[in-house]
């Protein structure tokens, strides 16, 4: 056992390492926390590294793997890296869900039969709320999306993004996705959390590092808390919740994320006797 | 305007917190702040060498504020012509440690000419230091003594250095108080 796999068994750091893959997407959904957009800064994590990352993840007693963005499959090797990932450490990779058509949907197959799930976004069962959000087209292209991954055997994941909804339209989103082929398990409902875009529109609930879980996360500007660390908020990077800049090998970060949420961190009682 | 970000409480990364809980740490440990995990590794080097230690703060400040001197750093400098007022030097020997004003004249020291020859060599030699400064500097801090003067002035050139390559800002509270001293 390493210090990080007990703080894994006792549940003090998450099981899962993120990755963040990208921060560009082909969307501008108005509660974004990475602020994505086409045009943006793409801070692209090399795929050669994840890989690396997963390896020692594992090693170090991880047992899942996340990959998000930005949208991640704006990046053209992603369907490679995912299956290379996969058979490393289960994954879960978030998507929104509208580039599944043509060659990229083709290039899906090499997911057939991996531990992997795609988690799609979709936010409410009514087209015009949802599209207020994330988007014009988005519900129809999503909801076309979905029963292809399905078909090709591809776990999909429904991730439902809120400040607040309805039991009456909650109702409705289950019965749409259960019509989709994803079972209620597979429904996660979340609520907006006040960071990058959502931050800058007043909208969502705060959330430091007190109330975030530590979930270790790795973008090119290093490692971080949580996937809700590495956010975006009027185009700079937020810093607060950052861990290291070191992200390989992955123990640094990875000891450091345990001393935090054990609270050992070494240097938690250092003082610097200069200015 | 320093040319990185000087991070502040509200964005200062987790590692570097214990850093800012007594407010603002000043822009050196700002600036480290980018690379928390390196300012987790540095601030217990720095805060010892820059603390208390076996050599008197009077002998530190000379040996920090001529080597800031000597290497330029306007950040460093600013500094420490502060706090070797606070240490007991006179803004006379001030200005002269800064380049402003003639050595001799300020320091009747001996143990303070050799001091200073000393960090001379130090600071701007590209070989080692001759005899003829070293010795009398052993003679009277011993070897352990000298460790901590080389480690001591080796540091400063590293924090002129970084201090100078990014630019930091002085304080004008500093600047105005060396102006009231008669020190610039
Ligand atoms: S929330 Fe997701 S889909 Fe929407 S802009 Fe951000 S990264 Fe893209």
């Amino acid at each position: 056992m390493t210090a990080v796999s007990d703080a894994i068994a006792s549940g003090a750091v998450g099981e899962r390492v993120w990755f963040y893959a990208n921060y560009h997407c082909n969307l501008t959904c108005s509660y974004c926390l990475t602020g994505s957009g086409p045009a943006v800064a793409r801070r692209l994590l090399d795929p050669a590294l994840m890989v690396e990352l997963a390896f020692q993840a594992r090693e170090l007693g991880f047992r899942s793997l996340g990959v998000t963005g930005g949208e991640p499959f704006m990046v053209s090797h992603m369907p490679d890296t995912l299956a290379t990932l996969a058979n490393i450490l289960p994954l879960v990779v978030l998507s929104n869900g509208t580039l599944f058509s043509g060659p990229r949907l083709e290039r899906m197959e090499h997911l057939r039969g991996l531990p992997i799930s795609i988690q799609i976004s979709l936010d409410s069962p009514d087209p015009d709320e949802n599209d207020s959000m994330r988007g014009p087209e988005n519900f129809a292209k999503v909801v076309k999306a979905i029963p292809k991954l399905v078909d090709k055997g591809i776990k999909v994941r429904i991730a439902t993004t809120q400040e607040e909804i309805g039991e009456e339209a909650l109702e409705r989103l289950c019965k749409l996705h259960r019509e989709l082929g994803v079972p209620d398990e597979d429904h996660v409902v979340r609520p907006v959390i006040s960071r990058g875009r959502a931050l800058t529109a007043g909208m969502g609930l705060s959330a430091g590092v007190e109330n975030i879980p530590c979930e270790l996360t790795i973008s090119a500007d290093g490692a971080f808390w949580s996937p809700f660390g590495p956010t975006v908020t009027n185009g700079d990077l937020d810093l607060d919740l950052l861990i290291s800049r070191t992200v390989n090998p992955l123990s640094i970060a990875a000891n450091a994320a345990v001393g935090l949420a054990t609270g050992t961190s070494a240097g938690a009682d250092a003082t610097l006797g200069i200015r | 305007m320093a040319v990185v970000k000087l991070l502040e409480t509200h964005n200062a990364p987790l590692l570097a917190r214990p850093f800012f809980q007594d407010g603002d740490p000043g822009p050196i440990v700002r600036a480290l702040a980018q690379t928390p995990e390196l300012l987790q590794a540095a601030a217990p080097l720095l805060g010892t060498i820059f603390g208390p230690t076996s050599l008197d703060p009077r002998t530190k400040e000379v040996v920090v504020l001529r080597t800031s001197a000597l290497a330029g750093c306007s950040f460093c400098t600013t500094g420490h012509s502060a706090a070797a007022l606070d240490a007991g030097l006179r803004p006379a020997q001030v200005r002269a440690l800064r380049g402003d004003g003639d050595l001799e004249t300020a320091f009747e020291d001996d143990r303070d000419r050799e001091l200073i020859r000393w960090v001379d060599e130090m600071a701007v030699g590209r070989s080692g230091i001759p005899e003829a400064v070293q010795s009398p500097i052993q003679g009277r801090f011993g070897d352990a003594g000298l460790v901590e003067l080389a480690l001591l002035s080796g540091v400063t050139l590293l924090l002129n250095r970084f201090s100078t390559a990014l630019e930091l800002p002085v304080s004008e509270d500093t600047v105005a108080r060396l102006e009231i001293e008669g020190v610039l």
